[in-house]
């Protein structure tokens, strides 16, 4: 390694921990509504705003895909796929972060009601 | 192709291949970060873009990925879009890397790692329409660093091996 | 009474802090209106939304045109009396009419709420009882649309000196809408929402140190919205030809009326004003719908805090250089 490369480290480094910075201060928002998507489109909509825990199965590409939410928060419980990585994925609760189930072609976005709009004229 | 390439190459496409295999048996990084990989395939073109070029490293990459699809994800699928196009992506930023800049084998590794998390995420934002997608990036970018630089240590042994035996 | 009310809604719980919605829906004036209030006051915010309840029906009963309500001298009231006699009113319904009628000189007669003859014709038409589209003759025999003809003579006294039939239409609900929002205001409730029909909205403070956002209606497309307003402390309000309108012979005629020609003004698909009052915004959209966008633009351009979105008819838009500042 020489000197070249450690620059390049710390360009990386820096460019990442800045952006993280920056969607961490913006990312604090709850998350009030899930979109469920199977094969680009829309399945489900939740609405995370009920404080309980709840299940909801989707149909995945591989099988049903069980997803759980409790208040403000969705994660994938269950789903047939070879490394499970969306159910590792465990909880998402930041209108930043989406669940990606490739194998399943299942894909979960949160929004927060500032997102929405109050009022609608015409 | 000259035989000797040839047979040469062959073997790094079906040594890519079992690092492949081996490396998505044991998911370690994929239980910290969905997705995230250590890239041993790496090496391999790594090693072919120092010893024979550029083109032959494509190659040698996109047979890798469509063999792994083959024999394990499935061929046009989205994971098999999703590395293909890491593994395009990459190969041409290493390319790049090796013949414009003063980075060592190590460098040009992480860069290679970095491309392909970027390769990936522009793949899955564009198939699965799913922007916010990149909010990930910062994290497999960071852990890109110490990946790269595994794999960055391993080829330079290799390449410097491979070049005292043949002289 | 025509009131249809439904009740108090239930609380939700918003973000960490301890405010909590009240809302109310209303059908006043042809309409729903929905009045949100914001606050960890309980008891001040039920009993704030039973006021401006009150507030609405009150008003309805005031400017209605149409029906008689027992001991109430209201626009239907003023509008069959005889002419050339002095009558006291209610001095709410005194203060709309003078609010209304001083916008006659300001626009150049555009804003008339002595329209009453020319409108009943076309209603006449839009409802079916007539078929195809009044002839000019027709319309200008109605009956008198001078807003001279209605004297105010100070002390809530009015007179009519012609048979002129007034209309509070174009202003009553943005009117009523204004007063509900400073009561609040003036009794500490600063952040609330109020649904005025589909046409206007106002807003106060934000719920959570954010801005309100308010879809616009794409008038080409109404499934669909154009434009997202943002602000705080703001009226938005459309007038728009797309909404009540009858088709004769391939010509769509709307319900906005221009005093100068008598017909219908096609000059604008709709036209959204943002201003702090929403009886001004509703009198301007009126207003500026009669316009051209020309016309228009340099009509508002030195009024403060006024701001305006024009979808012109063939599906341009224009936007007053300040509408950046509620994007």
């Amino acid at each position: 390694m020489n000197r070249y490369d450690f620059i390049l480290i710390s360009v990386i480094l820096f460019v990442c921990l800045l952006f993280l910075g920056i969607t961490y201060i913006n990312g604090e928002k709850d998350a009030n509504v899930a979109y469920v998507y199977y094969d680009n489109k829309l399945v489900k909509t939740i609405d995370l705003r009920i404080d309980e825990t709840k299940e909801y199965i989707v149909k995945g590409y591989n099988g049903d895909v069980v997803i759980e939410t409790k208040k403000n928060q969705i994660r994938v419980k269950e789903e047939k796929s070879p490394l499970n990585l969306c159910s590792k994925q465990g909880f998402i609760s930041s209108s930043l972060e989406t669940i990606v189930c490739l194998p399943n072609k299942v894909v979960i976005k949160i929004e927060s009601s500032n997102d929405e709009l109050d009022a609608v004229v015409r | 192709m000259e035989l000797r390439k040839l047979t040469h190459l062959s073997m790094l496409l079906a040594t890519s291949v079992v690092l492949n295999i081996i490396e998505s048996v044991i998911p370690v990084l994929g239980n910290i970060i969905p997705g995230a990989k250590l890239g041993l395939a790496n090496i391999v073109i790594l090693f072919i873009i120092y010893i024979y070029g550029f083109k032959d490293a494509i190659f040698v990459s996109i047979m890798r990925v469509l063999l792994v699809g083959i024999l394990r994800t499935g061929l046009f699928n989205i994971t098999f879009f999703f590395s293909l196009g890491g593994a395009i992506f990459s190969v041409i930023i290493m390319a790049i890397t090796h013949r414009f800049t003063k980075l060592s084998v190590v460098g040009v590794s992480i860069i290679g790692a970095i491309s392909h998390s970027i390769g990936q995420i522009i793949v899955a934002i564009s198939f699965l329409n799913a922007p916010n997608l990149i909010y990930y990036l910062p994290y497999l970018l960071i852990l890109s660093i110490p990946t790269g630089i595994i794999t960055g240590m391993i080829s330079n042994k290799v390449i410097e091996y491979y070049k005292k035996i043949s002289n | 009474m025509k009131k249809l009310i439904l009740l108090i809604m239930c609380i939700f719980l918003l973000s960490g802090c301890n405010n909590q919605v009240y809302t109310k829906n209303l059908f006043y004036m042809d309409t729903f209106i929905n009045v949100k209030i914001y606050s960890s006051d309980k008891k001040k915010a039920l009993d704030a939304l039973s006021y401006i309840d009150q507030m609405y029906n009150d008003y309805d009963m005031l400017a209605d045109r149409y029906k008689s309500h027992d001991g109430v001298i209201n626009i239907k009231y003023i509008n069959e009396m005889d002419i050339n006699q002095e009558i006291k009113i209610d001095n709410r319904l005194y203060e709309m009419i003078e609010y209304s009628k001083s916008f006659h000189a300001k626009t150049n007669g555009l804003f008339n709420i002595a329209l009453g003859n020319v409108i009943d014709v076309w209603s006449e038409y839009r409802n079916g009882n007539k078929t195809g589209v009044p002839t000019t003759e027709e319309l200008l025999k109605s009956g008198s649309t001078s807003i001279d003809d209605l004297s105010l003579l100070g002390n809530d006294t009015i007179m009519k000196k012609g048979d002129i039939s007034l209309d509070l239409g174009a202003i009553a609900k943005g009117y009523v809408t204004e007063l509900a929002g400073e009561y609040l205001e003036g009794i500490g409730l600063n952040k609330y929402l109020i649904t005025a029909g589909t046409s206007s909205v106002k807003v106060g403070e934000h719920y959570r140190n954010d801005k309100y956002k308010i879809g616009l209606t794409d008038p080409l497309d109404t499934s669909n919205l154009y434009k997202t307003v943002k602000g705080n402390n703001i009226s938005v309000t459309t007038s728009g030809s797309y909404d009540r309108y009858y088709e004769y012979d391939g010509v769509k005629y709307h319900h906005i009326i221009n005093p100068n020609t008598f017909f219908p003004s096609n000059n604008s698909l709709a036209v959204t004003v943002i201003t702090d009052d929403a009886a001004l915004g509703e009198v301007l959209s009126t207003t500026l719908f009669l316009m051209s966008v020309d016309e228009g633009k340099k009509y508002i351009s030195d009024m403060e805090g006024v701001e305006a979105i024009w979808y012109e008819m063939d599906g341009g838009i224009t936007l007053t250089d300040g509408m950046s500042n509620y994007e």
